[in-house]
């Protein structure tokens, strides 16, 4: 039975998912992680405590661990162990994106010069080291601007600056965002600069696919039907089908093909944001990875697949032609959290559930814990899933039964 | 035929009001099983119109009105009965069904069930104690195990971990006749979780 090696932060959201898709496509799993597991004892071969900084040193205990557990792939379910799932494949000669392609996409500055370089349509940009003098960085820069760490997800820390009096203050709360403990351990150096590029207007979508042998498997293009204007840019629903015209989605999807084989993002998951104006695509970002939080849900494939299972499929050298996403329309509301202080009560779930084409619903901050919200927090309130024929039934759900769910939190 | 499935007085009389109020001098009512799942088994009962009788389906005289069933659900409903409960918030058919009794309604007993509990308290809440978590073995059935995860494992982003690459890998290599770990815990209800998910 081959044998994967599944990356998970401790922190994951994804954990479930990819081991029911292992457990599916019956092969063996060691779970990774950067924390030891509770019964890492009981069970040698089962898991493996991983550095997350360490790349070189982590890559080094994956090919000794290896050597005793032979590994058929390394997938890892989020941004902060895909540099570590890229070198540790090259060591064992393992599917995988590259580990030069993975570094340059995860540092978004270094991905914005490499494609601007290219001549891909890109705003303007420079980044700043985090002890610069705002005032002075400001006075060099055109407005409006967003401000966005080199290296963070799900707009966490990005903001729109109009003004110099906008400006400092966001940079600030980038800044102290960036200088967390907790940041650090995962991004490393790249908390050490600010990344200050143009802000463009438009409507906001993601490309989901998987790349194989450098050819682009489109899973799925999802629209964001909230305006994303500012200051921050919380992401809260994702519909697919696209509303685009299939032609302009072809567009769209060759643009995030030619950008992936830019960056040599050439084997394995990637996830694209982009905007579109005036009929003008935009690539704002594109990850080594696969959609975050709970997302990936929405997105069913037949015969009877998740994407996690596609993405181990790919990774494993199975063949993923034949698979088609479920017919009809899906989509996710990331729920927002509407105010910082302790999360007292979430009323008017079963409510909610009740909704026509609601297809389910999970709140993932426990009762008594902290919440933050965007641009400073990092934990979604919630999911909210929904399926319907058309994508217009299903936003209409999914604002339906968030507006029945009434969440208390308590000043802290 | 003599109906496998029993209404109680209560359920006979809120079949017959129904149907009073919607007119149907001649009720039936469809019994079907949703969901055999034993971790929550749900039915659905419902007044049907002579035309939603299918050909495959099984008729029941009963007092008063006919219960349909289709054949799937005929094989699990047999010793079943139908009550009516009223209830403050909320008032309804309940069904009780001895072929699906629902996790955990069976006494904890038999020698599986002791081996498991022993692998449970000698090796496994030992491990996961250090992370504030216990596990409770909620029952054996048909060889597969069902279990509740309290403490820092009810509700932690690494509960699926725990299960597969520990709980699961042990208890089968103790009790090889096991077949098959299942999660019984309200995740959501967990207050104190040892991970908590972030972006």
């Amino acid at each position: 039975m081959p044998r994967v090696l599944l990356l998970f932060a401790r922190t994951s959201y994804r954990a479930e998912a990819f081991l029911e898709a292992a457990r599916r496509l019956g092969v063996d799993v060691t779970v990774g992680s950067n924390h030891r597991q509770a019964l890492a004892d009981l069970a040698p071969g089962a898991t493996l405590t991983l550095g997350i900084k360490d790349v070189a040193r982590s890559s080094a205990t994956i090919v000794r661990f290896a050597a005793d557990y032979p590994l058929a792939a390394i997938v890892a379910a989020e941004d902060d162990f895909t540099p570590l799932a890229a070198t540790a494949s090259e060591a064992l000669g393992l599917t995988h994106h590259p580990s030069q392609a993975v570094r340059c996409a995860r540092n978004k500055a270094l991905m914005r010069e490499r494609l601007s370089a290219a001549g891909f349509s890109s705003p303007w940009f420079r980044t700043a080291q985090l002890e610069d003098d705002p005032v002075a960085v400001a006075s060099r820069i055109e407005f409006p601007c967003v401000l966005k760490p080199l290296a963070l997800s799900a707009s966490r820390g990005v903001i729109r600056a109009d003004t110099l009096e906008q400006f400092v203050p966001a940079w600030n709360r980038i800044r102290a965002i960036l200088e967390e403990k907790d940041v650090v351990g995962r991004i490393g150096r790249l908390a050490t600069e600010i990344l200050i590029e143009a802000y463009l207007p438009g409507r906001e979508l993601a490309v989901e696919g998987i790349v194989s042998a450098g050819e682009l498997l489109t899973l799925a293009v999802l629209d964001k039907p909230d305006p994303m204007e500012g200051p921050f840019f919380e992401e809260t629903i994702l519909l697919t089908p696209s509303s685009f015209p299939e032609p302009f989605q072809e567009d769209i999807t060759s643009l995030v093909s030619e950008c992936a084989a830019h960056l040599g993002l050439s084997d394995g998951p990637i996830h694209a944001e982009l905007r579109v104006h005036d009929d003008r695509i935009s690539l704002l970002e594109i990850a080594p990875r696969s959609i975050g939080g709970r997302c990936s849900a929405i997105l069913r494939f037949e015969p009877d697949a998740s994407l996690e299972e596609l993405i181990l499929r790919h990774a494993l050298g199975m063949p993923l032609h034949g698979f088609l996403r479920e017919p009809g329309a899906a989509g996710v509301m990331m729920l927002p959290i509407p105010a910082a202080g302790i999360l007292r009560e979430v009323g008017g779930l079963e409510a909610a559930l009740e909704v026509p084409d609601i297809d389910g619903l999970e709140i993932t901050i426990p009762l008594g814990h902290t919440v933050i919200p965007l641009p400073e927090g990092n934990r979604y309130l919630g999911f909210l899933f929904a399926r319907a024929k058309t994508p217009d039934q299903v936003e209409t759900a999914l604002r339906a039964a968030h507006s029945r769910i009434e969440v208390r939190i308590e000043e802290a | 035929m003599k109906s496998p499935i029993q209404f109680t007085d209560l359920a006979r009389d809120a079949v017959l009001r129904f149907a009073d109020m919607g007119g149907e001098s001649e009720p039936a009512v469809r019994i079907q099983v949703a969901s055999p799942s034993p971790l929550d088994p749900r039915y659905e009962i419902t007044l049907i119109d002579d035309d939603e009788k299918r050909e495959e389906d099984l008729v029941f005289g009963q007092e008063g009105f006919d219960i349909v069933v289709d054949p799937e659900s005929a094989k699990l409903l047999n010793g079943a009965s139908v009550d009516w409960v009223e209830g403050l918030q909320e008032s309804g058919f309940k069904v009780e069904n001895p072929n699906l009794a629902p996790i955990g309604s069976k006494p904890l007993e038999g020698p599986l069930a002791d081996r498991v509990q022993q692998v449970i308290e000698q090796y496994v809440n030992p491990g996961v104690a250090q992370h504030g978590g216990n596990v409770t073995l909620v029952e054996v059935r048909d060889d597969i195990v069902y279990l509740q995860m309290g403490g820092g494992c009810q509700g932690c982003g690494m509960a699926s971990v725990t299960l597969s690459q520990g709980i699961e890998r042990i208890l089968k290599e103790q009790v090889p006749e096991i077949v098959g770990i299942e999660d019984v815990t309200n995740h959501s209800a967990g207050d104190n979780p040892y991970f908590t998910s972030e972006k």
